[in-house]
């Protein structure tokens, strides 16, 4: 057998934020917890435990809904700050294994494990072993999928959760997934499963069956992508913070807002996270983006670029501000603000005796 | 052990040794300085295990002896005192000196000579023999380029080779290399090749300053130790053990522009563009733009900071190919710049990502090879 281009481990915390806090109060362990905004607002459930899933209650979910279906459950306010730490603590250990790691969120990663299964490492070994390592170093648990992509690796683990790891071997992606319905693939929304199973389409097999023109007619450019997923085709690469090409923060309201000053203020305080994000990563990007969401859910993104690549917050201030500016109109509401900062500069010092390599120079050295 | 000298004398020796003297160490014993009669002399040596400093200090001995002292504190009561005779007697129990001094008189707990780390004496070995002068221009051009971390241990050491009648030091940290080539005082009639650690040599181009004879170099047959016979001071340094980096193959041997400039002037348009470089990660940008029917060429020299602003030097410029640019860390364009000596100098550059070179015109003896940062123009 041809050895895989690669292997992906995709590893991802069980019930994040509610373990942390069952993990720092004992008391809550073996409750149901609820990590979330308030029920009395339009708080959403951030994390809830396994306690909590089996009233039905799932993350995302409105909290006022998730106190109904589980009333004898914690109800907590998220603490990022603690949540932040902890997952530092679990991507630190990643990144002992290697420097191919690409953080997705607080709670999930993918890490790219090839050179460790060229070596003779079994799969299963490799996730055993870190799974193993968070619990012991954490005390938090994970769940781990192995495939020889992204995409794959990601299935493998949301269907091994709980506290599972379960390895796709290479050859088999497409029987792995052709029985599983087609939410489970990226990019596969509500809407997409609707328009699918118009067309009688139920299972990721039953899309890998198609062909590249009826993807196309029916889904455009995005449909050839699709009809590869479902076939366990994906070439992305394991892209690691350093390498990745945008920064971005955005907040969603509790409440929609509408008054200019609320939405300026809020919009201050996500162009200081990403500026403090750009000089840590000692990076200055040329363009800066507004990210708003509506309340009827349309979302507008509105950019522009600088002159001069900057990591500066008054820069990006100031040009968010303006892109924000044209769009407030007196009664238009907002679900959601984002700011990112984008098309980076690259300063980097040249290596005198490893040609090609560029030693990057972080800003301030 | 009991013997007198003057103060003057003895803070000489002690600051001089006091170099060698270990500052985080694990082994408190080499955070003393070791004394003892050497026939009609005090003998002092110092060692941190990587270098050891031994030096001499005229003295009326009255009793042979050896004991070890604190030196920092040693040091510091000697320099507190007038410049007087001092009187300096081991007192066995607790063992230690007693200093005596015009009115003034300390005891300074020590330790036993024995337990001190030997010194590594170096009997034989290859002999070169350098003007004190020239060597220490050398070591100021070269020492600077050597890295400082760790990470490659061969790159924290300068690279020596002594063949025929010339020395050659190298130094390089992987993002630059400094090479000097020098002439021996008399042929070597076999070669010498070695790694010193940076540190010794920049503690060497210390001592090079008031000294008049050739200074000897000795490296013993083993290539582990390196022996420096100055007038009145002795080094001994480990060497680096390890493979240095192939330098002359680093070394540009063509370029696309050349442009030859005033060192006075370049290194203050360096300096000023710095202050700005500071803000703006450090990058100073040089363009070289030829003259124009027979009109002198220029290189400008420029750096900016968003938000506090920008400034830019233009100088004037012989310019040999087409217009040029390039951008290079300031501190490593100032630094190169600021230990070369009056007179012209040379950039010779090919692509703004490949390697520039900087020389002095008119001297085969130095040649610097900087790597760019790699921009946004």
């Amino acid at each position: 057998m041809v050895m895989p281009a690669m292997f992906v481990m995709h590893a991802d915390l069980d019930a994040f934020c509610a373990s942390v806090e069952q993990l720092d109060n004992p008391a809550l362990r073996g409750k149901p917890v609820l990590v979330g905004g308030s029920p009395q607002g339009r708080g959403v459930v951030a994390s809830c435990s396994y306690e909590a899933r089996k009233f039905g209650v799932r993350s995302a979910m409105s909290m006022a809904q998730a106190v109904r279906l589980c009333p004898g459950g914690v109800t907590l306010h998220p603490r990022f700050h603690r949540y932040q730490e902890k997952s530092k603590e679990v991507m630190a250990i990643f990144h002992e294994v290697t420097p191919q790691v690409e953080p997705i969120s607080l709670d999930e990663a993918f890490v790219d494990i090839t050179h460790l299964v060229v070596k003779g490492i079994p799969t299963t070994a490799v996730g055993g072993n870190l799974k193993e390592r968070v619990l012991v170093e954490t005390g938090l648990v994970i769940s781990v999928g192995i495939a020889t992509s992204k995409s794959v690796a990601k299935i493998a683990s949301d269907l091994s959760k709980p506290d599972g790891l379960l390895v796709v071997e290479p050859g088999h992606e497409r029987t792995f997934l052709a029985p599983l319905p087609v939410k489970h693939l990226w990019g596969i929304g509500p809407k997409t499963e609707d328009r699918l199973r118009h067309e009688g389409i139920l299972t990721l097999g039953d899309l890998a069956g198609q062909s590249v023109q009826w993807a196309e007619e029916r889904f455009g450019k995005r449909g050839e992508r699709l009809l590869a997923l479902s076939r366990g085709e994906d070439a992305r690469p394991v892209v690691t913070e350093h390498e990745a090409k945008s920064l971005s923060a955005e907040v969603t309201f509790e409440k929609d807002l509408s008054d200019p000053m609320a939405i300026t203020l809020q919009l201050s305080m996500l162009c200081l996270k990403v500026a403090m994000r750009l000089s840590r990563e000692g990076l200055k990007g040329r363009t800066v983006t507004v990210k708003l969401r509506l309340e009827d859910f349309t979302t507008l993104t509105r950019s522009t670029s600088l002159p001069v690549p900057t990591s500066h917050i008054f820069a990006i201030q100031r040009t968010a501000q303006q892109l924000l500016g044209k769009e407030l109109h007196p009664g238009r509401r907002f679900r959601l603000l984002g700011v990112g900062v984008s098309n980076f500069a690259e300063v980097e010092q040249l290596s005198l005796m490893e040609p090609g390599y560029r030693a990057r120079r972080r800003q301030g050295d | 052990m009991r013997l007198s000298c003057l103060q003057e004398n003895l803070s000489r020796g002690l600051a001089l040794v006091g170099r060698a003297v270990a500052t985080r160490t694990t082994l408190p014993i080499t955070q003393h300085v070791l004394m003892e009669t050497d026939q009609s002399r005090l003998k002092l040596s110092a060692t941190n295990l990587e270098l050891a400093i031994t030096t001499w200090v005229g003295a009326k001995v009255e009793q042979e002896g050896a004991v070890t002292i604190p030196a920092r504190l040693l040091t510091d009561f000697v320099n507190s005192l007038p410049n007087e005779r001092v009187d300096v007697e081991l007192t066995p129990r607790p063992i230690g000196v007693h200093l005596q001094c015009a009115r003034f008189e300390a005891h300074i707990n020590g330790a036993d000579a024995e337990e001190f780390p030997p010194i590594p004496t170096v009997q034989e070995g290859i002999t070169a023999r350098i003007d004190p002068q020239v060597l220490r221009t050398a070591i100021s051009r070269v020492v600077f380029a050597a890295a400082t971390e760790e990470t490659r241990p061969v790159l924290t050491g300068v690279k020596v080779e002594i063949s025929g009648q010339r020395f050659t030091l190298a130094g390089a940290d992987g993002f630059r290399l400094a090479v000097y080539r020098g002439p021996l005082v008399e042929p070597v009639t076999e070669e010498i090749h070695a790694i010193v650690p940076a540190r010794t040599l920049s503690e060497l181009q210390r001592l090079l300053v008031d000294q008049e004879e050739p200074v000897e170099l000795v490296v013993t047959p083993s290539k582990s130790q390196i022996l420096i016979h100055l007038k009145g001071v002795e080094m001994v340094s480990q060497l680096i053990q390890g493979t240095f980096p192939n330098y002359a193959q680093l070394i540009p041997q063509s370029f696309g522009t050349r442009a030859v400039v005033d060192l006075q002037e370049f290194s203050r348009a360096a300096r000023s563009a710095s202050i700005f470089a500071r803000d703006g990660g450090g990058i100073i940008r040089l363009q070289v733009i030829p003259g124009v029917e027979g009109m002198a060429g220029k290189m400008v020299i420029t750096s900016r900071a968003e938000e506090t602003g920008d400034n830019e030097g233009k100088i004037d410029a012989r310019v040999e190919g087409d217009e040029a640019k390039i951008a290079f860390s300031s501190r490593y364009l100032t630094e190169v710049l600021s230990v070369m000596e009056r007179g012209e100098v040379a950039l010779e550059t090919t692509t703004p990502s490949s390697p520039g070179v900087i020389k002095p015109v008119g001297g085969e003896d130095y040649v610097h090879v900087v790597m760019p940062m790699f921009v946004q123009w």
